[in-house]
């Protein structure tokens, strides 16, 4: 408690520090650290707030936390433990979700300074839009691996958090996953597909059977369906592999859903028989993919496999060992033992559920993982892909970002001496610091951004009146999807009202039930149509937003909505190329979920149905750094560093940012569906603590 | 690639536990690297807030063994950053204070504590261990460990922080070690868009690191030096200043006499390096070890043993300044051609 000893610290800061307010958001790898420095340099007013349990895998970095804290509040041990340090201490700890309603601008304007130590994009938003309404200073902090970041936000004075654009996660094309996957993500994007069509929540888009909609097998559709006629026991197969091209439209009967409950209701019937599923699985449907010949034209065509063949003795009941060596990539053989095993605790688990009551995807379950593991190794082997050990395919199916204990603490100590300057006002000394794991040319490896990077004036969060462009197909989009994937999902809005500029009707009310009659309505139908303004309020976050629809016909394999938040840029969009648009589109529409930020992510192949994504983790955060790849490397022994160049002018490029959040399966949620409005969602938003990289350079 | 593959290495599986325990970490630096750690002995000596961080970063690596030694006892100003010791310890030795807390944070590591002043180990004692961090020491000293460290092949350390400024020194003699090297591959057809993967290569490097012995010989006053010192600012400086007034004075400067040893400190800086840019205000932030300065410090340096234990990755050679004000740190290359 530096800051308890006169002398110890220029006498300014001290009382500053004695009398200074600190929030602290997220109690988790940098979250610790933070609340530790703060006790430690003598702050006395401290509130810290998580929504998230202790795990055992946070014990190698998250240090307020030991073995027998597994499974408690975060923010609640966290206090205790950093109390220990200095007992002199007040800290209010909340185990709470900053985006409950609880937490509004004025619990935000009682802090001089807030500090963010989160994992997701969405809650990092939110922050950012209360700390700017609240004019308070926020110290943005996040980590990955190596690679650390904080940066100050303050009104007026710097970028807000939205100001730029972050890093597109990663989707693939539904045609790839269904039909042509070509590397190990693909099969594992396949396969936890495949879970929730057996026993996950029907989410859209995420079909498993061979799409004969694909473009490049298009001409051959015809034949397709006379062959799968005389096809081997795939009768009952087979509207679910002619049925293709589900989008967001309701009022179509070609709606994948019907497909989807046939599958898992089929898988039922069959009292999830190995044998059978596995056939079906990666016998039939590989058959049936082979007879759309265009597409293995310029491809290796995949090779079925069958169980019999490769189960001659049949299962083996006994957890063999080889299930538990996560770091050995299994054999084929070994695989289906394991999809056996799996497909067997995962069926049970889901028959004891009520109701319509579904499985959650989860990388730490052990057999939805096991289960997902085998399938995309199955599936890889079978499109001569290299097949991966379970624990890499953990990694890529749960989106996991490394982290270790110095990255956190080198950025949590950066968080916190930048506050020190904050609260001194000494802007000078507030500029973004980047911590990574090499030098940089000026032999630096903690490195301080040379200015701040003014704010966007276009952006469409801390813009003085914010407005933004979408682009939307408003004969195919209702009500309630407006509100919950463009409103909620997308522009992070947490209980928005909606009214039309012109006639001042209400289309969405935050009040519960005030508008529900509306939800089911297709905007045109609502008079919604390109041109029409819209006004949309957050009152919780005081955020207000102009939203200009401009109608465009949505292709089939288009995203139905892309936002543009600077409105010169509309023009130059419509004018490129459609596969490029649509590229734009699906990364817009789909921000709040996730891939991994990976070097040679190039622009995906151009045939494009719905992307699919790759969820996300539950951990810590950030960032991925672009001057690892681009250095040069001198290969002389004898130099030890590593130089690039130096760099020169504006540095900042676009931010990236591998977001890891499950909301968009959680908000489709069928389950949800009669829950009504938005407060239930929340709830349900908030129980998925999500992760996230950011990278800036 | 391995380097230089100890027979200890070999063999050894990680349990299911420490898979678990250590995944997110794993992920990061591989299987490997984790099985390497298992097996390194530290030697942490001086238990005061920087001590206390590099273990906790250390310990929770999971490494085999860390030894925390200290003869000295735990005072007022240790509690802005020594959170391994609790208060009721007050006044007793810090080392034996931090052990407790030390091992809550991983059952799985062989703590313990030595009281026994520096000055009395020999040869024998540091070579137990993998690396040694020494951490406020007067010079002649880190002198005499390092000379023992570099015959019996120890990798050594020496770091401090003064209130919000800190540095290190590596002397880690003949080290190999294997890092990612990156190209671009071309993967689209020629009538496609191109499309580069970047393909990662592990290269061995082998390096040299001069002895603590350069920075004692190091010129500051050099012609040579000075673009460079204006470039990287004056921590270098104040690293000597600060060591100058530890050698003078047999002690740091202190908080109860706060103006009187800035004065003391003026008066070295304009000794040594006369028109330096090195500012009052700078001199200022030098009391006790102020816990966010101390936690970047001694991230740094953990990073830095687990670099050289893991033999991935170049541990930067080979003293290291970290700057308050801007928060920036940096390296300077002492003593090599």
């Amino acid at each position: 408690m530096a800051a308890a000893i006169d002398g110890i610290l220029p006498s300014t800061l001290q009382e500053l520090v004695t009398k200074s307010k600190v929030l602290v958001v997220g109690a988790g790898g940098i979250g610790c650290e933070v609340l530790k420095n703060l006790v430690l340099s003598g702050f006395t007013q401290i509130e810290i707030i998580d929504l998230d349990t202790i795990d055992l895998s946070n014990l190698n970095r998250q240090f307020l936390f030991h073995r027998e804290h597994v499974g408690k509040s975060k923010a609640r041990v966290a206090r205790e433990s950093a109390l220990s340090f200095n007992p002199d201490a007040n800290i209010i700890a909340y185990h709470d979700s900053v985006t409950s309603t609880d937490y509004g601008v004025n619990f935000f304007k009682k802090f001089d300074v807030v500090l963010s130590a989160l994992d997701n994009r969405a809650a990092r938003n939110h922050v950012n839009r209360m700390c700017l309404n609240a004019d308070v200073p926020l110290i943005e902090s996040g980590t990955s691996g190596y690679n650390g970041q904080v940066e100050l936000i303050k009104r007026g004075l710097t970028q807000c958090y939205e100001c730029t654009p972050k890093e597109k996660q990663r989707s693939f094309p539904g045609c790839t996953i269904r039909n042509t996957p070509s590397e190990p993500i693909h099969c594992i994007v396949w396969a936890k597909h495949l879970f929730n069509q057996l026993f996950g929540e029907s989410v859209e888009d995420e079909d498993i059977s061979p799409d004969s909609a694909d473009p490049e097998a298009q001409n051959e559709n015809t034949n397709i369906k006379e062959i799968d006629g005389s096809g081997d026991n795939g009768s009952e197969d087979k509207e679910k592999v002619t049925e293709t091209g589900s989008e967001f439209n309701t009022e179509s009967k070609n709606d994948g859903n019907v497909v989807r409950i046939n599958t898992r209701q089929w898988a039922r019937d069959c009292n999830y028989d190995a044998g059978k599923l596995f056939n079906k699985f990666f016998n039939e449907d590989i058959n049936y993919l082979l007879r759309m010949s265009n597409l293995w034209k310029s491809r290796k065509a995949p090779l079925p496999v069958q169980w019999a063949t490769l189960l001659a003795n049949g299962t083996k009941n006994e957890d063999q060992e080889f299930v538990r060596q996560h770091h050995k990539v299994w054999t084929v053989e070994e695989c289906a033992h394991v999809f056996a095993n799996a497909l067997k605790e995962l069926s049970c688990a889901f028959l004891k559920l009520k109701d319509n009551d579904t499985l959650v995807w989860d990388k730490d379950d052990q057999p939805a993982m096991d289960f997902v593991a085998a399938c995309a190794n199955v599936r890889s082997h079978i499109f001569d892909i290299e097949r991966k050990s379970r624990f890499e395919i953990k990694s890529m199916a749960g989106n996991i970002i490394p982290a270790i204990a110095t990255t956190n603490a080198i950025t949590a100590g950066i968080s916190v001496m930048r506050a020190f300057s904050v609260l001194q006002s000494k802007w000078e000394q507030c500029k973004a610091v980047y911590a990574r794991l090499r030098l940089n040319g000026r032999n630096q490896f903690l490195v301080a951004d040379a200015f701040f990077p003014p704010p966007n004036p276009n952006c469409y969060v801390c813009a003085s009146e914010p407005a933004i462009t979408l682009r939307i197909d408003t004969k195919r989009i209702q009500v309630k999807a407006f509100r919950d994937d463009v409103l909620i999902k997308t522009l992070n809005m947490v209980n928005p009202d909606v009214t039309v500029e012109a006639t001042g009707s209400i289309v969405i009310s935050s009040e519960e039930g005030e508008t529900e009659s509306n939800e089911q309505k297709i905007l045109s139908d609502m008079n919604i149509v390109d041109g029409v303004i819209l006004k949309c309020d957050d009152f919780f976050q005081s955020y207000e937003l102009s939203i200009i629809i401009s109608h465009f016909d949505a292709e089939r394999d288009d995203v139905l909505f892309e936002v543009i938040a600077d409105k010169n840029q509309l023009q130059p969009k419509r004018e490129q190329k459609p596969k490029d648009t649509s590229a734009e589109q699906s990364s817009s529409r789909k921000r709040a979920t996730n891939g991994r930020d990976i070097p040679d992510d190039g622009p995906s192949t151009s045939k494009r149905s719905r992307p699919s994504e790759v969820e996300d983790d539950n951990d810590d955060c950030l960032v991925i750094e672009e001057d690892d790849v681009e250095e040069i490397v001198n290969t002389k022994t004898e130099q030890l560093t590593v130089k690039s160049p130096p760099k020169v002018g504006a540095k900042r490029k676009p931010v990236k940012i591998l977001d890891n959040e499950d909301i968009t399966e959680i908000l489709d949620s069928s389950d949800e569906e009669d829950l009504g409005p938005a407060k239930s969602k929340r709830t349900k938003l908030d129980d998925s603590q999500p992760n996230e990289v950011i990278s800036i350079d | 690639m391995d380097v230089d593959n100890k027979p200890s290495d070999a063999g050894v599986e990680l349990t299911e536990a420490e898979n678990e325990l250590y995944d997110r970490q794993i992920r990061l630096w591989g299987l490997e690297s984790q099985k390497r750690l298992r097996t390194a002995n530290i030697l942490i000596s001086g238990l005061n807030g920087l001590g206390a961080e590099i273990t906790k970063n250390i310990i929770l690596s999971g490494v085999n063994l860390v030894k925390l030694h200290d003869d000295k006892l735990l005072t007022e100003e240790d509690f802005c950053s020594q959170f391994l010791a609790a208060r009721e310890s007050l006044g007793s030795n810090r080392a034996e204070a931090s052990l407790t807390r030390a091992r809550a944070l991983n059952p799985m590591v062989d703590i313990s504590a030595d009281t026994e002043p520096l000055k009395q180990k020999t040869a024998e004692f540091f070579r137990q261990f993998d690396v040694v961090v020494i951490n406020g020491e007067s010079n002649e000293e880190l002198l005499r460990i390092d000379g023992i460290c570099r015959e019996s092949g120890v990798k050594f350390y020496a770091t401090d922080v003064w209130g919000m400024f800190g540095f290190y020194f590596a002397s880690l003699k003949q080290h190999s070690y294997v890092e990612d090297t990156f190209k671009y591959k071309l993967i689209s057809k020629p009538n496609e868009k191109k499309k580069f993967e970047t393909v990662a290569t592990p290269v061995q490097r082998d390096v040299e690191y001069p002895a603590y012995s350069a920075w004692i010989d190091f010129d500051l006053n050099a012609a040579s030096y000075q673009r460079k010192l204006k470039r990287d600012g004056p921590g270098i400086i104040l690293l000597r200043v600060l060591q100058t007034f530890r050698n003078k004075h047999q002690r740091d400067p202190s908080y109860k006499s706060r103006d009187t040893d800035i004065a003391l400190l003026q008066a070295i800086r304009d000794e040594i390096a006369p028109n330096s840019t090195l500012s009052n205000d700078a001199l200022g932030l030098l009391f006790a070890q102020i816990s966010p300065a101390v936690a970047i410090v001694g991230g740094v340096v953990a990073q830095e043993v687990i670099k050289v234990v893991t033999k991935m990755e170049a541990p930067h050679r080979n003293l290291f300044l970290f700057n308050p004000e801007t928060c920036m740190g940096y390296v300077e290359t002492v003593g090599v051609n």
